[in-house]
Protein backbone atom coordinates (compact mmCIF):
# COMPACT_ATOMS: atom_id res chain seq x y z
CA UNK A 1 0.00 0.00 0.00
CA UNK A 2 1.73 3.71 -0.88
CA UNK A 3 1.75 6.01 1.78
CA UNK A 4 -0.55 8.96 1.39
CA UNK A 5 1.38 12.50 0.55
CA UNK A 6 0.37 14.83 3.13
CA UNK A 7 -0.55 18.14 1.88
CA UNK A 8 -1.04 21.11 4.61
CA UNK A 9 -4.61 22.71 3.97
CA UNK A 10 -5.97 19.75 2.15
CA UNK A 11 -8.17 17.37 3.17
CA UNK A 12 -6.57 13.60 3.35
CA UNK A 13 -8.03 10.31 5.34
CA UNK A 14 -8.85 10.37 8.53
CA UNK A 15 -5.48 11.56 10.31
CA UNK A 16 -3.61 10.14 13.40
CA UNK A 17 -2.68 12.99 15.92
CA UNK A 18 -0.17 13.36 18.82
CA UNK A 19 -0.70 16.91 20.32
CA UNK A 20 0.89 17.69 24.07
CA UNK A 21 0.14 20.72 25.90
CA UNK A 22 2.55 22.47 28.61
CA UNK A 23 4.13 26.05 29.03
CA UNK A 24 7.90 24.25 28.04
CA UNK A 25 8.18 23.21 24.47
CA UNK A 26 11.41 25.72 23.62
CA UNK A 27 13.57 22.72 22.58
CA UNK A 28 10.41 21.16 20.53
CA UNK A 29 9.68 24.78 18.89
CA UNK A 30 13.51 24.85 17.60
CA UNK A 31 13.25 21.42 16.04
CA UNK A 32 10.24 21.97 14.33
CA UNK A 33 11.73 25.01 12.49
CA UNK A 34 15.16 22.75 11.90
CA UNK A 35 13.49 19.60 10.74
CA UNK A 36 10.66 21.26 8.57
CA UNK A 37 10.40 21.69 4.98
CA UNK A 38 8.98 25.05 3.50
CA UNK A 39 5.63 25.10 3.58
CA UNK A 40 3.16 27.37 1.96
CA UNK A 41 3.21 31.30 3.53
CA UNK A 42 -0.49 31.05 4.19
CA UNK A 43 0.37 28.66 7.40
CA UNK A 44 3.45 30.06 8.66
CA UNK A 45 1.40 31.86 11.49
CA UNK A 46 -2.50 31.68 11.91
CA UNK A 47 -4.22 33.44 14.89
CA UNK A 48 -8.22 32.59 15.49
CA UNK A 49 -10.59 32.91 18.18
CA UNK A 50 -12.88 29.94 18.96
CA UNK A 51 -15.20 28.66 21.94
CA UNK A 52 -15.17 25.25 22.98
CA UNK A 53 -18.41 23.91 24.49
CA UNK A 54 -16.85 21.62 27.19
CA UNK A 55 -19.18 18.81 29.26
CA UNK A 56 -18.43 17.58 32.39
CA UNK A 57 -19.73 13.95 30.71
CA UNK A 58 -18.26 13.68 27.73
CA UNK A 59 -14.49 13.46 26.68
CA UNK A 60 -14.94 11.89 23.54
CA UNK A 61 -17.05 14.73 21.09
CA UNK A 62 -15.07 17.87 20.55
CA UNK A 63 -17.26 20.92 20.00
CA UNK A 64 -15.99 24.04 18.61
CA UNK A 65 -17.42 27.55 17.15
CA UNK A 66 -15.30 29.99 14.87
CA UNK A 67 -16.85 32.93 12.79
CA UNK A 68 -20.18 31.86 13.80
CA UNK A 69 -19.96 28.28 12.61
CA UNK A 70 -19.48 24.89 14.95
CA UNK A 71 -17.80 22.24 14.13
CA UNK A 72 -17.94 19.00 16.00
CA UNK A 73 -15.25 16.23 15.86
CA UNK A 74 -15.66 12.84 17.08
CA UNK A 75 -13.34 10.37 18.65
CA UNK A 76 -12.80 7.47 16.65
CA UNK A 77 -9.98 5.38 17.87
CA UNK A 78 -7.09 4.94 19.65
CA UNK A 79 -3.63 3.31 18.31
CA UNK A 80 -0.59 3.23 19.70
CA UNK A 81 -0.97 6.36 21.95
CA UNK A 82 -2.10 8.42 18.26
CA UNK A 83 -5.83 9.60 18.27
CA UNK A 84 -7.95 9.70 15.43
CA UNK A 85 -10.67 12.07 15.25
CA UNK A 86 -13.50 12.65 12.04
CA UNK A 87 -15.86 15.37 11.51
CA UNK A 88 -19.20 14.77 13.50
CA UNK A 89 -21.17 18.03 11.91
CA UNK A 90 -20.57 21.25 11.24
CA UNK A 91 -23.47 23.91 11.52
CA UNK A 92 -23.61 27.72 10.83
CA UNK A 93 -25.82 30.15 13.33
CA UNK A 94 -28.54 30.88 13.05
CA UNK A 95 -28.95 27.42 13.69
CA UNK A 96 -31.84 25.46 13.36
CA UNK A 97 -33.65 23.97 16.31
CA UNK A 98 -34.21 20.00 15.29
CA UNK A 99 -29.60 20.49 14.55
CA UNK A 100 -29.32 21.35 17.99
CA UNK A 101 -32.40 18.22 19.20
CA UNK A 102 -30.65 15.82 17.03
CA UNK A 103 -27.13 16.25 16.58
CA UNK A 104 -25.49 19.10 18.89
CA UNK A 105 -26.99 18.36 22.10
CA UNK A 106 -26.62 14.47 22.05
CA UNK A 107 -22.76 15.47 21.69
CA UNK A 108 -22.55 16.68 24.96
CA UNK A 109 -23.63 13.30 26.79
CA UNK A 110 -25.64 15.24 29.31
CA UNK A 111 -28.59 15.15 30.66
CA UNK A 112 -31.61 18.31 31.09
CA UNK A 113 -31.54 19.02 27.74
CA UNK A 114 -33.11 22.74 27.54
CA UNK A 115 -36.65 23.34 25.64
CA UNK A 116 -36.48 24.00 22.24
CA UNK A 117 -39.51 26.45 21.60
CA UNK A 118 -37.94 28.52 18.40
CA UNK A 119 -37.32 27.09 14.93
CA UNK A 120 -33.78 28.25 15.06
CA UNK A 121 -31.09 29.97 17.32
CA UNK A 122 -28.61 32.60 17.33
CA UNK A 123 -25.25 32.17 18.56
CA UNK A 124 -25.71 34.45 21.55
CA UNK A 125 -29.20 32.57 22.67
CA UNK A 126 -27.58 28.79 22.31
CA UNK A 127 -23.84 30.55 24.55
CA UNK A 128 -27.57 31.47 26.82
CA UNK A 129 -28.36 27.57 26.95
CA UNK A 130 -24.51 26.43 28.15
CA UNK A 131 -24.41 28.92 30.73
CA UNK A 132 -27.65 28.08 31.83
CA UNK A 133 -26.80 24.21 32.17
CA UNK A 134 -24.63 22.86 34.79
CA UNK A 135 -22.80 20.22 33.36
CA UNK A 136 -21.52 22.78 30.17
CA UNK A 137 -19.54 25.43 29.65
CA UNK A 138 -18.67 27.92 27.06
CA UNK A 139 -14.64 28.69 27.45
CA UNK A 140 -12.76 31.10 25.16
CA UNK A 141 -9.57 29.63 23.20
CA UNK A 142 -7.27 31.67 21.33
CA UNK A 143 -4.85 30.62 19.25
CA UNK A 144 -1.45 31.59 17.67
CA UNK A 145 -0.29 28.97 15.72
CA UNK A 146 3.11 28.18 13.58
CA UNK A 147 2.75 25.42 11.12
CA UNK A 148 5.22 23.02 10.23
CA UNK A 149 5.84 20.01 7.61
CA UNK A 150 8.01 17.20 9.26
CA UNK A 151 8.75 13.85 8.36
CA UNK A 152 5.57 13.99 5.96
CA UNK A 153 3.46 14.85 9.00
CA UNK A 154 1.71 18.03 9.23
CA UNK A 155 2.94 19.60 12.82
CA UNK A 156 2.14 22.92 14.74
CA UNK A 157 3.60 24.75 17.65
CA UNK A 158 1.07 27.27 18.96
CA UNK A 159 0.46 29.49 21.88
CA UNK A 160 -2.88 28.90 23.14
CA UNK A 161 -5.12 31.33 25.40
CA UNK A 162 -8.15 29.66 27.45
CA UNK A 163 -9.62 32.19 29.38
CA UNK A 164 -6.98 34.35 29.43
CA UNK A 165 -4.15 31.95 30.53
CA UNK A 166 -1.45 31.19 28.40
CA UNK A 167 -0.61 27.38 27.59
CA UNK A 168 1.37 25.76 24.41
CA UNK A 169 1.16 23.18 22.16
CA UNK A 170 2.95 20.64 19.62
CA UNK A 171 1.42 18.54 17.71
CA UNK A 172 1.86 16.33 14.92
CA UNK A 173 -1.07 14.69 12.29
CA UNK A 174 -0.42 12.12 9.59
CA UNK A 175 -2.40 8.95 8.17
CA UNK A 176 0.72 7.01 9.01
CA UNK A 177 0.86 6.16 12.55
CA UNK A 178 5.00 5.70 11.95
CA UNK A 179 5.60 8.82 10.28
CA UNK A 180 4.08 10.18 13.73
CA UNK A 181 5.67 8.96 16.06
CA UNK A 182 8.84 9.54 14.25
CA UNK A 183 8.60 13.06 14.32
CA UNK A 184 7.62 12.73 18.02
CA UNK A 185 10.71 11.05 18.76
CA UNK A 186 12.78 13.69 16.66
CA UNK A 187 10.96 16.70 18.58
CA UNK A 188 12.10 15.30 21.62
CA UNK A 189 8.77 14.91 23.37
CA UNK A 190 8.48 11.05 23.07
CA UNK A 191 7.82 10.92 26.81
CA UNK A 192 4.99 13.67 26.48
CA UNK A 193 1.70 12.54 27.34
CA UNK A 194 -0.74 13.12 24.27
CA UNK A 195 -3.10 15.33 25.46
CA UNK A 196 -6.14 17.03 23.11
CA UNK A 197 -7.66 20.04 23.10
CA UNK A 198 -10.50 18.67 25.01
CA UNK A 199 -8.55 17.80 27.79
CA UNK A 200 -6.16 20.13 27.89
CA UNK A 201 -9.45 22.89 28.06
CA UNK A 202 -11.08 20.52 31.27
CA UNK A 203 -7.51 20.50 32.81
CA UNK A 204 -7.10 24.14 32.71
CA UNK A 205 -10.41 25.06 33.97
CA UNK A 206 -10.55 22.56 36.60
CA UNK A 207 -13.29 19.80 35.17
CA UNK A 208 -10.56 17.38 35.38
CA UNK A 209 -8.14 16.80 38.07
CA UNK A 210 -5.10 15.90 36.19
CA UNK A 211 -1.30 18.09 35.27
CA UNK A 212 -0.71 19.00 31.20
CA UNK A 213 2.97 18.00 30.68
CA UNK A 214 5.35 20.41 31.99
CA UNK B 1 2.80 43.17 73.68
CA UNK B 2 0.56 41.33 70.69
CA UNK B 3 -0.01 43.86 67.58
CA UNK B 4 -2.56 43.85 65.40
CA UNK B 5 -2.44 43.35 62.03
CA UNK B 6 -3.50 45.96 60.11
CA UNK B 7 -5.16 45.11 56.74
CA UNK B 8 -3.44 46.31 54.03
CA UNK B 9 -5.50 48.55 50.71
CA UNK B 10 -4.57 46.34 47.11
CA UNK B 11 -4.50 47.39 43.82
CA UNK B 12 -4.22 44.25 41.39
CA UNK B 13 -3.64 43.75 37.94
CA UNK B 14 -4.04 40.45 35.46
CA UNK B 15 -2.84 40.58 31.69
CA UNK B 16 -0.46 38.80 29.41
CA UNK B 17 1.31 42.06 28.16
CA UNK B 18 1.83 43.83 31.15
CA UNK B 19 5.55 45.07 30.21
CA UNK B 20 5.22 48.80 30.45
CA UNK B 21 4.14 48.61 34.06
CA UNK B 22 6.62 46.01 34.81
CA UNK B 23 9.63 48.02 33.07
CA UNK B 24 8.14 51.33 35.11
CA UNK B 25 8.67 49.11 38.44
CA UNK B 26 12.07 48.62 37.65
CA UNK B 27 12.74 52.07 37.00
CA UNK B 28 12.01 52.66 40.84
CA UNK B 29 13.23 49.60 42.49
CA UNK B 30 15.43 46.76 42.66
CA UNK B 31 14.19 43.38 42.57
CA UNK B 32 13.89 42.51 46.97
CA UNK B 33 12.65 39.43 46.91
CA UNK B 34 12.01 36.28 44.45
CA UNK B 35 10.11 33.47 46.44
CA UNK B 36 8.48 30.57 44.22
CA UNK B 37 5.19 28.38 45.78
CA UNK B 38 2.22 26.63 45.23
CA UNK B 39 -1.16 26.70 46.72
CA UNK B 40 -4.28 25.43 46.14
CA UNK B 41 -7.60 27.52 45.87
CA UNK B 42 -10.84 26.74 46.59
CA UNK B 43 -13.35 28.86 44.73
CA UNK B 44 -17.41 28.82 44.67
CA UNK B 45 -19.16 30.86 42.23
CA UNK B 46 -21.30 32.85 44.29
CA UNK B 47 -18.32 33.96 46.74
CA UNK B 48 -16.96 36.98 46.23
CA UNK B 49 -15.87 37.90 49.24
CA UNK B 50 -13.51 35.53 49.96
CA UNK B 51 -10.20 34.04 48.95
CA UNK B 52 -9.79 30.83 50.36
CA UNK B 53 -6.37 28.84 50.09
CA UNK B 54 -4.22 26.40 51.20
CA UNK B 55 -0.72 26.53 51.35
CA UNK B 56 1.89 24.27 53.19
CA UNK B 57 -1.10 22.52 54.70
CA UNK B 58 -2.20 25.88 56.32
CA UNK B 59 -5.33 27.57 55.17
CA UNK B 60 -6.26 30.90 55.12
CA UNK B 61 -8.95 32.92 54.42
CA UNK B 62 -8.97 36.88 53.57
CA UNK B 63 -12.39 38.83 54.20
CA UNK B 64 -12.93 41.73 51.59
CA UNK B 65 -13.43 44.12 54.32
CA UNK B 66 -14.11 47.27 51.70
CA UNK B 67 -13.54 48.67 48.69
CA UNK B 68 -12.18 52.52 48.51
CA UNK B 69 -10.87 54.72 45.63
CA UNK B 70 -10.68 51.33 43.56
CA UNK B 71 -8.66 49.41 45.80
CA UNK B 72 -9.84 46.42 48.01
CA UNK B 73 -9.04 45.85 51.73
CA UNK B 74 -8.62 41.99 52.53
CA UNK B 75 -8.37 40.98 56.19
CA UNK B 76 -6.31 37.19 56.69
CA UNK B 77 -7.29 35.17 59.05
CA UNK B 78 -5.37 32.15 60.09
CA UNK B 79 -7.77 29.41 59.85
CA UNK B 80 -4.75 26.59 61.16
CA UNK B 81 -2.85 23.59 60.09
CA UNK B 82 -3.95 20.14 58.17
CA UNK B 83 -5.53 18.21 60.30
CA UNK B 84 -8.62 20.93 60.77
CA UNK B 85 -11.20 19.97 63.09
CA UNK B 86 -14.31 19.14 61.89
CA UNK B 87 -16.04 21.96 64.08
CA UNK B 88 -13.96 24.72 62.06
CA UNK B 89 -14.52 23.29 58.47
CA UNK B 90 -18.29 23.10 59.28
CA UNK B 91 -18.21 26.94 61.57
CA UNK B 92 -15.60 28.70 59.16
CA UNK B 93 -14.63 27.22 55.93
CA UNK B 94 -17.84 26.07 54.33
CA UNK B 95 -19.84 29.89 55.50
CA UNK B 96 -16.41 31.45 53.92
CA UNK B 97 -17.36 29.33 50.61
CA UNK B 98 -20.96 30.36 50.67
CA UNK B 99 -22.36 26.72 49.89
CA UNK B 100 -23.65 24.23 52.75
CA UNK B 101 -21.36 22.18 54.91
CA UNK B 102 -22.03 18.41 54.40
CA UNK B 103 -22.49 16.18 57.32
CA UNK B 104 -18.92 15.82 58.53
CA UNK B 105 -18.15 12.13 59.47
CA UNK B 106 -14.37 12.52 60.94
CA UNK B 107 -13.36 14.60 63.94
CA UNK B 108 -10.74 16.46 62.22
CA UNK B 109 -9.68 15.82 58.29
CA UNK B 110 -6.32 15.72 57.12
CA UNK B 111 -5.55 17.79 54.04
CA UNK B 112 -6.25 14.74 51.76
CA UNK B 113 -9.45 13.93 53.72
CA UNK B 114 -10.45 17.26 52.83
CA UNK B 115 -10.29 17.05 49.59
CA UNK B 116 -11.46 13.86 48.73
CA UNK B 117 -14.39 14.20 50.86
CA UNK B 118 -15.66 17.41 50.98
CA UNK B 119 -14.25 18.90 48.33
CA UNK B 120 -14.06 17.09 45.03
CA UNK B 121 -17.31 15.57 45.43
CA UNK B 122 -19.18 19.10 45.74
CA UNK B 123 -20.52 20.38 42.33
CA UNK B 124 -20.60 23.85 43.90
CA UNK B 125 -16.94 24.05 44.55
CA UNK B 126 -13.56 24.07 42.45
CA UNK B 127 -10.24 23.83 42.39
CA UNK B 128 -7.26 25.69 41.77
CA UNK B 129 -3.56 24.54 41.51
CA UNK B 130 -1.73 27.40 41.56
CA UNK B 131 1.96 27.72 41.02
CA UNK B 132 3.46 31.41 41.65
CA UNK B 133 6.89 33.32 41.06
CA UNK B 134 6.98 36.18 43.04
CA UNK B 135 9.34 39.17 42.95
CA UNK B 136 9.14 41.52 45.28
CA UNK B 137 9.92 45.06 44.67
CA UNK B 138 8.73 48.66 47.07
CA UNK B 139 6.98 51.45 45.03
CA UNK B 140 6.07 54.62 46.43
CA UNK B 141 6.29 52.87 49.88
CA UNK B 142 4.29 50.45 48.77
CA UNK B 143 4.77 46.26 48.53
CA UNK B 144 4.62 45.79 44.82
CA UNK B 145 4.79 42.51 43.46
CA UNK B 146 5.57 41.08 39.80
CA UNK B 147 4.11 37.32 39.72
CA UNK B 148 3.86 34.69 37.10
CA UNK B 149 1.01 32.98 37.88
CA UNK B 150 0.03 28.96 36.53
CA UNK B 151 -3.23 28.11 37.16
CA UNK B 152 -3.34 24.64 36.30
CA UNK B 153 -0.70 24.48 34.19
CA UNK B 154 -1.80 27.88 32.21
CA UNK B 155 0.16 31.09 32.51
CA UNK B 156 -0.84 34.60 33.50
CA UNK B 157 1.10 37.50 34.54
CA UNK B 158 -0.57 39.71 37.66
CA UNK B 159 0.97 42.89 39.25
CA UNK B 160 -0.18 44.05 42.90
CA UNK B 161 0.35 47.56 44.56
CA UNK B 162 -0.26 47.25 48.41
CA UNK B 163 -0.45 49.20 51.24
CA UNK B 164 -1.97 50.43 54.55
CA UNK B 165 -2.78 53.64 53.29
CA UNK B 166 -5.15 53.98 50.51
CA UNK B 167 -3.36 57.28 49.50
CA UNK B 168 0.12 55.47 48.67
CA UNK B 169 -1.01 52.84 46.56
CA UNK B 170 -3.49 55.53 44.66
CA UNK B 171 0.18 57.92 44.26
CA UNK B 172 1.98 54.74 43.28
CA UNK B 173 -0.53 53.78 40.71
CA UNK B 174 0.30 57.15 39.60
CA UNK B 175 3.89 56.70 39.17
CA UNK B 176 4.07 53.06 37.15
CA UNK B 177 1.04 55.42 34.87
CA UNK B 178 -1.59 52.93 35.43
CA UNK B 179 -4.81 54.04 34.17
CA UNK B 180 -7.32 55.39 35.69
CA UNK B 181 -10.02 52.52 34.33
CA UNK B 182 -7.75 49.22 34.57
CA UNK B 183 -9.98 47.15 36.72
CA UNK B 184 -8.88 45.94 40.23
CA UNK B 185 -8.94 42.20 40.05
CA UNK B 186 -8.58 40.32 42.98
CA UNK B 187 -6.90 36.22 42.85
CA UNK B 188 -10.42 34.68 43.35
CA UNK B 189 -12.16 36.69 40.89
CA UNK B 190 -9.21 36.02 38.34
CA UNK B 191 -9.32 32.05 39.09
CA UNK B 192 -13.16 32.19 38.29
CA UNK B 193 -12.70 33.26 35.15
CA UNK B 194 -10.16 31.62 33.81
CA UNK B 195 -11.88 29.00 35.14
CA UNK B 196 -15.22 29.84 33.81
CA UNK B 197 -16.89 30.09 37.07
CA UNK B 198 -17.95 33.97 35.86
CA UNK B 199 -18.72 35.60 32.79
CA UNK B 200 -14.88 36.51 30.71
CA UNK B 201 -15.47 40.11 30.17
CA UNK B 202 -14.19 41.94 27.01
CA UNK B 203 -11.24 42.60 27.54
CA UNK B 204 -9.91 39.01 28.82
CA UNK B 205 -11.26 37.91 25.79
CA UNK B 206 -8.18 39.13 23.58
CA UNK B 207 -4.36 37.25 24.08
CA UNK B 208 -3.11 41.09 24.03
CA UNK B 209 -4.64 42.19 27.22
Amino acid sequence: MTKEKMTIGEVSKPRFEFRTFGRDFDEAAYLLSRLSVPVPAKVWERNSKETYIVSKTNDVNNTKIRDGKMDIKTFVQEVDGLEQWNPLMKGEFPIKASVLQKDVFPAFKVEGLPTLNKDEYTLEEFLEMIKNHPDLQAVTVEKERFGYMVNDTICEYANVWINGAMVVTVNSESTELEDIQKTVKDLGIEGAENINYLQAIKRIIGMVDKKLAN
Amino acid sequence: MVTAIQPRFEFRIFGNHLDEIINKIAEFSPKEMSREMHSIYLLAAGNPDHNIKIRDGVMDIKTLEQKKDGLEQWNPFLVGEFPLKAEVIKSVVFPALGTESPVLDREEYTLQHFIDELIAVDPDITIASVCKKRDAFTVGKCITEIAEVKVNGAMIKTICIEAEEPKKVLKAKKKLHINEDMENVNYPLALKRIMGLVELPEQWQAKEF
